[in-house]
Parts: C-alpha cells; sequence; structure tokens
C-alpha cells in the first residue's frame, strides 16, 4: 500500500520504467493500480533498434511482475515523508 | 543485552527498517548490484533508493563462442524504484 | 468513488477499448488486434489478431483471429498509432525465410547463454536469462 501511494503522488511526472528484459519506456506516468501495473502516456524507447515493435506505440500499459526499476528525478520525491511514512506503515503492520 | 538487540531485529525485514535513511548494498537477479540511500520500503522488498550506484557485470562472447574477460558497466541514477521479486539481499554498508 | 477509478487495473484501460494494440508476452511474441475486453488481472480478449515476428527492420505476419490472453503471460499493452505505423521503415518478408533467421537468432544466443551462465555462475551470479531474454 506504501509503494501503491508512492506511485500515485508520481502522476503526472515523465519516468522510466525499465523492464527485466532490460526495455526501458519513457513516458508520462497517469495510472497506477495495487499491482503496481503502470499506464504511460506520450512514450519513448531506448534503444528503439531491437525494440522495432515498439515504434509506432504512444500510450501504454505495463504490467507490474514485469517491471525491474522505475527511475525518476530526485525532485519529485520527498524523502524525509517517504521515510516517515515507511516507519508508520512498517510500525502498523508489525506485531 | 540479548533481550535490547530482540527488540530492535526480531523478524528479517528489521534490518531493512533499521537501515531508513542509510546506504544499502542489494545483490539483484540479472547479474546487477546497486548501492544507495534507502527511503522506502515494504514487505514486498520493494524499496526506492536515492543517489544509486549500479553495476552490471557483462560477458560478451564471440562468434566462435568464446566468452570475453567479464566488464562491469556502471550507472548512477538519482532517485530509483526497485522491485523486491529481484532482490536477492539487501545488506547495510557500514 | 470517481476519484479512485483512473487508479484500478480498469480505470486504467478503459480508453483502449476498441483500439488497435499492441500486446508484448512474456515468451516475446508481439501480437497486434483490437482490444475487446479485459479484466483487474490483465486478461486481455483480442480480435482480428496478428502475431508479428520482428528480424531487426524486418517483419512477417501469422493470421490468428481472436485470442484471449492470460494475465500473467503478459509484458506490456500498447496503444498503436495509426498514422505512425504506416510510416514505418519496416519490410515485409516471406514467413519461411522469417522463422530461418529467428531459429539461426534464436540459437545463437541459446549458446551464448550457456556460456555466459558459466563465467558469471563463477562470479557467484544466479542464472536467470533464460527467461529474460525472450522478451
Amino acid at each position: 500500500m506504501l509503494i501503491f501511494s508512492f506511485f500515485k503522488t508520481l502522476t503526472d511526472q515523465v519516468i522510466t520504467v525499465e523492464l527485466k528484459n532490460d526495455l526501458c519506456i519513457t513516458g508520462t506516468l497517469k495510472s497506477v493500480d495495487q499491482f503496481l501495473n503502470i499506464r504511460l502516456d506520450g512514450i519513448r524507447v531506448e534503444d528503439p533498434e531491437r525494440h522495432p515493435h515498439m515504434l509506432a506505440v504512444k500510450n501504454v500499459f505495463i504490467r507490474g511482475s514485469v517491471v525491474r526499476y522505475v527511475r525518476m528525478a530526485a525532485r519529485a520525491v520527498d524523502t524525509t515523508l517517504l521515510e516517515d511514512a515507511t516507519r508508520r506503515e512498517a510500525h502498523n503492520t508489525g506485531k | 543485552m540479548e533481550d535490547a538487540v530482540n527488540a530492535t531485529i526480531s523478524e528479517p525485514l528489521d534490518i531493512v527498517k533499521l537501515s531508513l535513511g542509510e546506504r544499502v548494498f542489494m545483490k539483484m537477479r540479472g547479474d546487477r548490484t546497486i548501492t544507495g540511500t534507502l527511503h522506502a520500503y515494504d514487505a514486498h522488498m520493494n524499496v526506492v533508493l536515492s543517489n544509486v550506484e549500479e553495476s552490471i557485470h557483462i560477458v560478451d562472447v564471440n562468434e566462435d563462442g568464446i566468452p570475453q574477460a567479464p566488464r562491469v558497466e556502471r550507472r548512477s541514477l538519482e532517485m530509483l524504484f526497485v522491485r523486491g521479486d529481484g532482490v536477492i539481499l539487501l545488506s547495510p554498508t557500514q | 468513488m470517481d476519484a479512485l477509478i483512473p487508479f484500478t487495473t480498469s480505470g486504467s484501460l478503459v480508453d483502449l477499448v476498441d483500439k488497435k494494440v499492441l500486446v508484448v508476452l512474456r515468451d516475446g511474441r508481439k501480437l497486434t488486434g483490437v482490444l475487446r475486453s479485459y479484466d483487474q488481472f490483465a486478461n486481455f480478449l483480442l480480435e482480428s489478431t496478428v502475431e508479428r515476428l520482428h528480424y531487426k527492420f524486418e517483419y512477417s505476419d501469422v493470421d490468428i483471429g481472436v485470442l484471449l490472453i492470460r494475465g500473467e503471460n503478459v509484458v506490456a499493452l500498447g496503444e498503436i498509432d495509426l498514422i505512425a505505423e504506416d510510416n514505418l521503415p519496416f519490410v515485409e518478408i516471406p514467413l519461411d525465410e522469417m522463422r530461418d533467421k529467428l531459429a539461426a537468432q534464436e540459437k545463437r544466443r541459446e549458446r551464448d547463454n550457456i556460456v555466459k551462465d558459466k563465467v558469471l555462475g563463477s562470479l557467484g551470479f544466479v542464472s536467470d536469462r533464460h527467461e529474460g531474454d525472450a522478451y
């Protein structure tokens, strides 16, 4: 739930999703759900020659389970807030 | 003394909790290691790190099937979400 | 309630229904078709489905028809820009020729992966590139 909420705060930011097959997709985060499935609009693919099938795709839904990393700008994240929320969540769910 | 230790670490993920705001080292699937400052985690070991240094270990194989000497590709990333299912281990760096 | 809709699988996919989409599967297959239905597991129902085989900028198509895809096999679903699609620098080649090229590529990859696993295994890394490499 914490990470889901974290991604919701990134809505409308430009992020890069790196999949487990090394495909990197950059786009504007439009939506995320509880499985961390991600919807990106206005996408651009790194290394299109290795992934020619993505050239005509403009918006993409990515299944959460195939994501390796999500890269974002440091200014998009309030790290103090995030650490506090993590401690609170750990406190509430643990024992 | 032993009780004091048990109070802080009673389950594996407590070591992650104690590392919040600290530098951590992670070994990942896909021949990767990363270090970064830990800002968030959950029960799946999904984490959010900043000032990340990633090392990818690569072996190139030539036409004849002979492996070249392993090389390491390094990347710096300012803010990174790492999905927990790719994590092999997490360790606090001193 | 309205505010919650964008944050569900259903909420993020409504606008893709009846659009031409590309579905990438975990085994590397690329399917295009018209998205007719889906659910919260990202199961997809496609109509007029075509499997497209790619080798660099060459391609071949295989007609499939109606297809129900189980969500766990899905990597991504993309909306195809019909104008951009017409301007792609792709060349269609015969299916047999494509299959030969892909088989040769796959054979090389399998051989290389065995070699890579041996070297990286000795450095203490776990091998998982067999499933990960395809898609």
